[in-house]
């Protein structure tokens, strides 16, 4: 699914990443784990397009295609997904019109009509059941007086309708109460299949107990120090990064 | 519901004017080969009357039109231009507004982008009137749109709310609210944005005359800078000369923040449907101004039909 080779990161002339390689496979699931400014987030934005992020070196190959050749539209319309860590907030634009935007994108890039407005509702409907969303939520400007909880669920909404192929979830577990923890979960395991990647980042193993990851990466200054199954996450939550 | 009890249309060079009531009376028309002039007067009705401004103008020829409009005493006039200006013009529209009389006026324009067109309005009003002003320039080449508002007697008021968006072009904006009588009150917003090389101004005034104590007036302009190449000017005045006043002004203008866009695009949607979307949060505050549904709704189509 996507291979990532000696990649070196810098933010406004900091350097992040440090010759970072990872590959992840196709139905594999990452988690990555690691302390506060770690490079954590930074892979999550570099691999989604931030312009932020200035990539100095190294290469990354998502599903036979370089990567970071292409602007963020086509990575997202190729199937890259990042549920943002802090979701930003657009007042003046209502959540359903957005939505189904976003969604109509990845249709027409799939040879699709657009989808129509009751067909649309009756799919948002659905989808927002599942996240115990109101769809009261969805009248109001995108997560504009969300509270942190429902941002994230938001994120996994959009998630959810764009039918990614591989989803990076930054600290999608911050913010979240243990019930919404539980209902973001669930979906993300409908979600998971052979054909689908993740790579979730997360401080917590909270998360990891509802989505088992295949395998656990340790980050510290912007490199993996350490690789394993997912007891590594259990060993980090009892000893910590020290 | 306003009731549409007339319309005006200049189109295939004749001069179509419907009267559903006798209560729009026009005193004047003149031929197209000279300046075209109305006189129009409104007296009270039942309900809101309407007139729609429907001009479907040639490209190779300067439009030019002056409105005479005069809002009787307790009447009530919805004013609607959605005229299509293909070539240059000059519209100027006089209105007075008598006691109590009310004014929504909402200049819904379609331009050719390699025009001038001109747009006049000077308005007084008498007291307890009011004047509630939608004006959205969009798409001519060089665009100028100049409003002068004479609040003349004690507990008038005027609500004026525009839009100008350029696209390689320029648009200038001048608005000029003077408080002339006591106890008068004016709001007025402006948003403009800036695509490509665009240059857009706005010129807003408020004077207080000195006898003119318990005046409220405030006014906020804001600019979106789209282009790299594209200029916003702002120009905010306060010229008050009574102390006993509540006035305020503001002036922002700044380029889409690069993490919503980048949130945007990280979604599938192209930077210029991304852009588009930051310029319909931007411009929500301004429908939030519209009260009236029906124009709300036609406002929002104007913006959605042009970007």
């Amino acid at each position: 699914m996507i291979e990532i080779k000696n990649l070196n990161v810098s933010v406004e002339e900091n350097k992040i990443l440090n010759n970072l390689s990872l590959t992840v496979k196709t139905g594999e699931v990452h988690a990555i784990m690691g302390p506060n400014g770690s490079g954590k987030s930074t892979i999550a934005h570099t691999l989604a397009g931030n312009p932020n992020y200035i990539v100095e070196s190294g290469s990354v190959n998502f599903n036979n295609k370089n990567l970071l050749e292409m602007e963020p539209t086509e990575r997202s319309l190729e199937g890259l997904f990042l549920a943002f860590q802090y979701p930003i907030e657009i007042p003046g634009v209502s959540n359903a019109s957005y939505l189904r935007q976003i969604l109509n994108s990845h249709r027409k890039h799939q040879g699709l009509e657009p989808i129509d407005a009751a067909e649309f509702l009756k799919l948002l409907k659905e989808k927002s059941a599942l996240l115990k969303m109101p769809m009261e939520m969805h009248s109001r400007f995108v997560n504009s007086g969300f509270s942190g909880g429902e941002k994230k669920k938001n994120e996994v909404l959009q998630m959810d309708l764009l039918n990614p192929k591989l989803i990076i979830m930054d600290e999608t577990d911050s913010g979240l109460d243990v019930d919404a923890l539980k209902l973001t979960a669930d979906v993300v395991n409908q979600m998971r299949s052979e054909k689908r990647s993740l790579i979730i980042v997360t401080h917590y193993l909270r998360l990891l107990e509802y989505i088992k990851p295949d395998y656990v990466h340790i980050f510290q200054n912007g490199q993996i120090i350490e690789s394993g199954d997912h007891t590594l996450a259990s060993r980090i939550d009892k000893e910590g990064y020290e | 519901m306003n009731k549409n009890i007339s319309s005006i249309a200049f189109k295939d060079n004749n001069l179509i004017i419907k009267n559903s009531s006798n209560s729009i009376k026009i005193e004047k028309s003149i031929n197209f080969d000279k300046d075209n002039e109305l006189h129009i007067d409104v007296s009270p009705a039942d309900q809101t009357q309407r007139i729609v401004l429907d001009v479907d103008t040639h490209d190779d020829e300067t439009f030019n039109l002056k409105i005479f409009l005069k809002i009787n005493e307790n009447a009530k006039l919805e004013f609607l231009d959605e005229s299509t200006y293909k070539g240059n013009s000059n519209f100027k529209l006089i209105t007075k507004l008598e006691k109590n009389a009310c004014l929504e006026s909402y200049k819904l324009n379609k331009f050719n982008k390699n025009k001038i067109n001109n747009f006049y309005h000077d308005c007084s009003l008498l007291e307890s009137s009011s004047f509630k002003d939608y004006i959205f320039s969009n798409g001519s080449k060089e665009n100028l749109n100049r409003t002068t508002i004479n609040l003349n007697d004690i507990n008038s008021s005027y609500l004026g709310s525009g839009v100008a968006i350029s696209d390689s072009t320029n648009s200038n904006n001048v608005v000029e609210i003077r408080h002339n009588a006591k106890s008068s009150t004016s709001d007025c917003f402006f948003k403009t944005v800036a695509r490509g090389n665009s240059t857009i101004s706005f010129d807003g005034t408020i004077f207080v005359d000195n006898h003119c104590s318990k005046t409220i007036s405030n006014q906020v302009s804001k600019g979106l800078l789209i282009g790299k190449e594209s200029k916003i000017n702002l120009v905010p005045k306060l010229e008050i000369y009574n102390d006993d006043v509540q006035c305020s002004h503001g002036a922002a203008s700044g380029q889409p923040d690069a993490k919503t866009l980048f949130y945007l695009t990280s979604r599938g949607i192209s930077k210029t449907e991304a852009e588009d979307l930051y310029i319909k949060g931007f411009l929500s505050e301004f429908f939030d101004t519209i009260d009236n549904a029906q124009m709300m709704t036609k406002a929002k189509e104007y913006i959605s039909l042009n970007n």
